[in-house]
């Protein structure tokens, strides 16, 4: 089932060289986005919160509030989306993986599909993978493993081969500090597939060996939990990305910064970077123009900036300078954005409430 | 002049028999004067043929949960699942047969046989403070006529005048959307007791200086001039102010009701501990001790953004409290005696905006109400496929008050006289959902 072929979509540090020329060029002068350009967009059927390419057919797979699993190309000019199949999830559909060429979903129907991504066929279903939503997924670089967390505050380690769930990791309360349900909504593997790192929704990071399960490092971004104890008593915010750097020696947290008005998500977008394994937070960067979720991270193949993606209503995408934690590029991106993948070193497909965006990155 | 009810609407107190208000109370009631002083003038404004039948039933509660802000009907007691409408949750079975709510109501679900949920609620105002008015006093002010609101009333009509207890206590402790509540035409003697920064009455406790005895000493030493000052000086208005500072020194004895440490672990520790939790056991001992009507504000509910993480918070939170209070209260035998609703000023969009939020929604909304007067197990009306519109069973804010109000056991139809104005309880026109009444 696995394709070795399938390269991981990352961020190298510059374009593709043409010549020895060209590459010198490129090692001299590291790309930098300056320019962020949407080139296209389509239309999806339903809100969309996650998206996973697929290199064979050249489609991304994206998943949302239909409850099913849909495609299209964004390479073509005019790209139209067509159902992976008739059989869904029975809930909003958060999170899916290319493990290896096969297709792996996860939803709030608490459920894990594997699907063929060519035929659409039903490949597996794990009913009951977690006791509440599953919030999101994430697999190993070479497509061997699954990880997923969910609203029962658990970590799950699987064999996606097989199905079988490797491990079941406890390490958050079930409720906040203030006596209500807490989340558990992000997950991420190290480039090297060693490390897992899962957030919450007070702000908890816990960093776990792969093979164990062992908790190696707990961070805390409690700036990110946005308990309101007076005028409305509630949150909305927590961690909602996370993302290792190719080296493993940062740690990017995305979410959003402290809201006075928790009705909308009118907090700042909010991103810490922390030095591993010393935990030294780096970076604390909050971006004032636009607001919401930050919902993904990308570090660059160099580590010289960081990608978010995210928003309010409204979507954003922003690189930022790891060197100097300032703005380097952003664009308002139709409406809030979930998820987004990279095509190329400086290409990728963004989905947000009810569109994707084929964008490009330039440097000026 | 069968089933009105005099009520002028300036009825404030004005000297009698020469004497002052303020020189008859004299340097007491520090602290209180605000409540006194709306006991008596309304008290004032009965007339004596009338006291005999404000010596009510007695014994009739409403706990409101006022969920501040606007729940989503979807995400309670109308869910639609699968439709592009109806979010993520599922609707789950209740121990009624045919009768789904959200999933995010297990608890409620099983208590199902107690409530009667309106699923057809069309209010039509889409705007916290107006709608607030609506949906609180089942109709807009008149120009010139400010009307009482839900607590007012009931406080008026299931008040006994010789309770010692506030008749229509109001906990809203968060800060949005914060409303006091108004008696209107009723005078402040029915105006809330609100209690917004703390959970307990203010100035209610002794003074640091005055032992209980010197307290009951001066007690009695009022009374007896009282009584002196009544032989001479014949009045309604005389005799209310007895009743009023009877009730004064009822609400500082009844401060203890406001302390939950006075409940014993367990009792608590099943409230959960959340304020609302603390809130909701606050009422069940202010209706065990007679009070007429509770109001719980569990703020706030605009899930403009982020609307199914806003209600999986606050639906754990409503769906454990409102299960124990209803528990709670059948085990004291004082449910059969307590009706126990939830309302807010409307609901909420059934489209779903980019932030994953649900806007203001007033055109096809629901509420539930359990207890007295009401036939459990029972749903009233019905929304379209998608949640858009009022398919059956249309009920207006007034038709709501007229509804809580039969089940109380008050006619709606009655009518108050604001000066020489017939006014009904509830708006003309409101008819009562007989459906969801025994």
């Amino acid at each position: 089932m696995r394709m070795n072929d399938e390269p991981v979509a990352a961020m190298p540090a510059a374009t593709t060289p043409a010549t020895p020329q060209d590459a010198a060029a490129a090692a001299a002068v590291p790309f930098v986005p300056s320019k962020v350009s949407i080139d296209r967009t389509v239309r999806l059927p339903s809100m969309t919160f996650c998206l996973a390419r697929h290199v064979p057919s050249g489609r991304v797979f994206c998943g949302g509030a239909d409850f099913g699993l849909h495609s299209f190309d964004p390479a073509a000019e005019k790209p139209e989306t067509r159902p992976l199949s008739e059989v869904r999830h029975s809930s909003y559909v958060t999170g899916v993986v290319n493990a290896a060429g096969t297709l792996i979903s996860g939803g709030y129907d608490r459920s894990l599909i594997w699907w063929n991504a060519e035929t659409g066929e039903q490949l597996r279903k794990v009913e009951g993978a977690h006791d509440r939503w599953i919030r999101s997924l994430a697999v190993s670089p070479d497509g061997l493993r699954l990880a997923t967390v969910a609203d029962d505050m658990r970590t799950k380690i699987w064999d996606t081969q097989s199905g079988a769930c490797l491990l079941t990791l406890d390490g958050y309360d079930l409720q906040t500090p203030h006596g209500f349900p807490s989340m558990l909504y992000a997950v991420c593997f190290s480039a090297d597939g060693r490390r897992l790192a899962t957030g919450n929704k007070t702000g908890k990071v816990l960093i776990r060996d792969v093979a164990t399960g062992e908790i190696q490092q707990t961070i805390e971004t409690p700036v990110m939990y946005t308990w309101d104890p007076k005028a409305r008593r509630h949150s909305i915010g927590g961690i909602r990305s996370l993302a290792f750097s190719g080296d493993g020696s940062l740690l990017a947290v995305g979410g959003m910064g402290q809201v006075g008005n928790i009705d909308h998500l009118e907090g700042k977008s909010r991103i810490e970077v922390f030095r591993l394994p010393t935990g030294e937070r780096v970076h604390e960067i909050e971006d004032s123009k636009y607001k919401g979720l930050v919902e993904k991270l990308q570090f660059s193949g160099d580590q010289k900036w960081l990608l978010a993606a995210g928003g309010d209503n409204g979507g954003f995408l922003s690189a930022w300078s790891l060197e100097t934690g300032k703005l380097l590029a952003q664009e308002k991106l139709g409406n809030h954005l979930h998820a987004f993948e990279m095509l190329s070193d400086r290409t990728l497909v963004t989905v947000g409430h009810d569109q994707a965006s084929h964008v490009t990155l330039s440097a000026g | 002049m069968s089933g009105k009810r005099l009520i002028p609407v300036q009825c404030g107190l004005s000297d009698v028999a020469g004497v002052s208000r303020r020189g008859f109370l004299g340097g007491t009631a520090v602290g209180v004067g605000g409540a006194l002083a709306a006991d008596m003038r309304a008290v004032n404004g009965l007339r004596a043929e009338e006291i005999a039948g404000e010596l009510r039933r007695g014994e009739k509660h409403v706990i409101l949960l006022w969920l501040a802000g606007g729940a989503s009907q979807l995400e309670t007691w109308d869910p639609k699942p699968g439709v592009k409408t109806g979010g993520p949750f599922a609707a789950i079975p209740t121990n009624v047969a045919g009768i789904q709510v959200s999933e995010l109501l297990p608890k409620l679900a099983q208590r199902m046989h107690l409530t009667a949920v309106i699923r057809s609620l069309n209010t039509k105002i889409a705007d916290h403070g107006r709608g607030a008015d609506l949906v609180e006093r089942g109709r807009l002010d008149d120009p010139g006529l400010r009307y009482p609101d839900l607590g007012a009333v009931v406080a008026k009509e299931l008040g006994r005048l010789e309770s010692t207890v506030p008749d229509y206590v109001s906990l809203y402790t968060s800060t949005e959307g914060r409303r006091k509540g108004t008696s209107g035409f009723l005078g402040a003697r029915y105006a809330p007791l609100f209690l917004a920064e703390n959970m307990a009455p203010p100035n209610t406790g002794l003074h640091e200086r005055l032992t209980a005895a010197e307290h009951q000493d001066r007690a009695a030493l009022r009374d007896l001039l009282s009584k002196r000052f009544t032989a001479e000086h014949r009045g309604s208005t005389v005799g209310s102010l007895n009743s009023a500072y009877q009730r004064v020194q009822g609400m500082m004895a009844s401060a203890g009701l406001f302390n939950i440490e006075q409940e014993p672990a367990e009792v608590r520790a099943r409230y959960g501990p959340t304020q609302f939790g603390e809130q909701c056991l606050i009422a069940r001992r202010l209706v065990e001790a007679g009070v007429p009507f509770v109001k719980v504000a569990r703020a706030w509910w605009d899930s403009h953004g982020q609307n199914f993480e806003t209600h999986l918070e606050l639906c754990a939170d409503l769906d454990h409290c409102m299960s124990v209070l209803l528990d709670d209260l059948q085990e004291r035998g004082l449910l059969e005696k307590t009706l126990v609703i939830t309302l807010g000023e409307f609901g909420r969009t059934p489209g779903i905006n980019a932030s994953l939020g649900r806007d203001h929604f007033a055109s096809a909304w629901s509420c539930s109400l359990s207890g007295l007067g009401i036939r459990g197990g029972v749903v009233h009306g019905a929304t379209d496929a998608e949640g858009h519109t009022v398919v059956d069973g249309e009920a207006s804010a007034g038709d709501l008050f007229a509804t809580i109000l039969q089940a109380v056991g008050i006619d709606h139809t009655h009518e108050y006289m604001v000066g020489s104005r017939p006014t009904p309880l509830a708006d003309f026109g409101s008819k009562p959902i007989r459906s969801v009444l025994v």
